[in-house]
């Protein structure tokens, strides 16, 4: 709660400095909020939620608190460049992040349905406003249409489900309906038909397949500075949701979904990186390479201890904004693919950061990627072995993907063309290469 | 868990009626062409599922759903007033508020 309530005043202090038209006294606020944030996480771990009266199921773990405040705090030095140079806008998008970000806390770990829809709604219409924010693109005008329209569709879908499940088991407290649940009332389809409604309603969201269509587009038209944050916390804060809610309220009908859950994680991890492989758009492929990403996540549903998925998101998110950030350090006008041919060379730090994001998604063994891959794998084999199986061959096609995209940025260009870094471009590439690398220190 | 039903029999058309007009609101978000149209079916499912929460309140004696329900309408009025301003804004830059005209984004 503590963390909450720093993050909502420092995001009001935020929108009233924003008017003085001074970029880096914004940038300043909102870091301390976030760092304050974090720290207030650190320092009280997990709260219990003053809305229930029972102690909380889940308890919100500080941990995943911090690591949604460190990515944000990444994702705003990242894209400061451009809100600088909106300075008539900087109040607005950091206090529009700080906002969303309340709600992602708020939904990440729930003990009550209620709050968890509150917080989901907190988390999303900033983004709408967010993908929107470039009000004179006709591009950012229709991605902000379709993921407004995609979102809100998503959301009343997630309430039909929210409604089920109250009407099968008469409580919105996770206890509650876990212990109803639990005494067989899952078989009746008023609950069956509420999860399966919350399943789909939770895949709109995380962008995994079957309703993972509006991603590449809302990813494309949206900016590098918006897309470093929306596609981290968000999804973030959604598997941890998903996590929570099917892991442990529904984990009695645990046989009833599984099948289906592997389904969806098998089709999202082939159509992402195969669908990846073709695209000539960095944007689209940080898009289809996230729909792959999601499947991967789903994956901590096998087994219900979400601990072994700290580390992959973690390294996902990690990896997936410093790429953003050398888009947008070298790239930020057009999106072409064809752009990012030789940028390796431009800068040493953006050549080494680079290689690491990469090799840190693909997965190879020393990095931060592998080994949240080969916890969550490892965790899931005795569950779901067959799907653990496909998901390590979609792995290997995605590995790919990322070597393709790393030999395209190594070409050794004709011509030597050095790019100078700001310094918050600087903090944000050592931060991620050296979260990429540190990684092994924490196993 | 105990079902005092004061409302009795009459459930079943209450939640018929509000099933009814979610898939009224679902189908129409999706077949729709019209931006305003669209967001009008998507307050409709909202409702729908209002009705559906005051409907179990009352089988349950039970008040959480109907405070449920008053955090609903607020989270309707946000979505509207977010979305009519993305309308407007799309509008603007489009000149047309056809959801098939915004077809861009493609590869």
């Amino acid at each position: 709660m503590d963390s909450i309530i720093i993050l909502f005043i420092t995001g009001l202090i935020g929108l009233f400095v924003g008017m003085s038209k001074k970029p880096v006294a914004s940038l300043l606020i909102a870091s301390l909020g976030l760092i304050g944030a974090g720290l207030a996480a650190y320092f009280r771990g997990s709260y219990t939620s003053p809305f229930t009266s029972y102690a909380a199921y889940v308890p919100t773990q500080g941990i995943v608190i911090i690591l949604l405040c460190a990515v944000t705090l990444l994702a705003i030095l990242g894209g400061f460049k451009r809100y600088q140079h909106d300075s008539e806008h900087t109040g607005d998008y950091l206090g529009l992040i700080l906002f969303s970000l309340c709600g992602a806390i708020l939904m990440a770990q729930p003990n009550d349905l209620m709050l968890f829809f509150i917080g989901l709604e907190i988390l999303s219409i900033p983004i709408y406003v967010l993908v929107g924010i470039d009000k004179g693109s006709s591009t950012s005008a229709e991605a902000a249409v379709k993921y407004f329209f995609t979102g809100s569709f998503a959301s009343a879908i997630i309430l039909f489900g929210i409604a089920l499940l109250y009407g099968a088991t008469g409580s919105f407290q996770l206890v509650e309906i876990q212990s109803n649940l639990a005494i067989g009332i899952w078989q009746s389809p008023m609950a069956m038909i509420g999860s399966l409604f919350l399943l789909a309603g939770f895949t709109f969201k995380i962008g995994a397949v079957p309703f993972h269509f509006w991603g590449p587009d809302v990813y494309d038209g949206a900016s590098n500075a918006v897309l470093m944050y929306m596609s981290t916390v968000v999804k973030i804060a959604g598997v941890y949701a998903v996590v929570n809610v099917f892991g442990q309220v529904f984990r009695d009908s645990y046989f009833f979904w599984i099948d289906l859950v592997s389904l969806l994680i098998v089709v999202s991890m082939f159509y992402g990186y195969i669908t990846a492989w073709k695209q000539t758009s960095f944007r689209r492929l940080i898009a289809y390479s996230s729909i792959a990403n999601a499947g991967l996540m789903l994956f901590a549903l096998a087994d219900t201890h979400n601990s072994n998925l700290f580390v992959f998101v973690a390294a996902y998110a990690v990896a997936t904004i410093a790429l953003v950030a050398i888009n947008q350090a070298t790239n930020d006008a057009s999106d072409s693919l064809a752009n990012w041919e030789g940028i390796a060379w431009k800068n040493p730090l953006i050549g080494v950061s680079l290689v690491l994001a990469l090799f840190s998604l693909a997965g190879i063994p020393p990095l931060a990627g592998f080994f949240g891959k080969y916890t969550l794998l490892w965790s899931a084999v005795p569950h779901v072995p067959y799907t653990a199986m496909l998901a390590l061959i979609a792995s290997v096609i995605g590995a790919f993907v990322y070597l393709r995209l790393m030999l395209l940025a190594l070409k050794k260009p004709t011509v030597s063309m050095r790019i100078q870094l700001s310094v918050e471009q600087i903090i944000v590439l050592v931060f991620t290469a050296l979260a990429s690398v540190g990684a092994i220190y924490f196993i | 868990m105990q079902a005092a039903s004061s409302i009795g029999t009459s459930l079943d058309f209450y939640l018929f009626v509000s099933f009814a007009l979610f898939t009224i609101g679902a189908i129409g978000a999706m077949t729709r062409k019209n931006m305003i149209v669209l967001l009008m079916c998507i307050e409709l499912m909202l409702n729908a599922v209002n009705l559906m929460l005051v409907t179990f309140s009352t089988y349950y004696n039970n008040g959480d759903a109907q405070i449920f329900v008053f955090f609903t309408m607020v989270v309707a009025a946000a979505e509207a007033t977010v979305g009519l301003s993305i309308i407007i804004m799309a509008y603007r830059n489009l000149k047309s508020i056809d959801i098939d005209m915004y077809n861009k984004l493609k590869n």
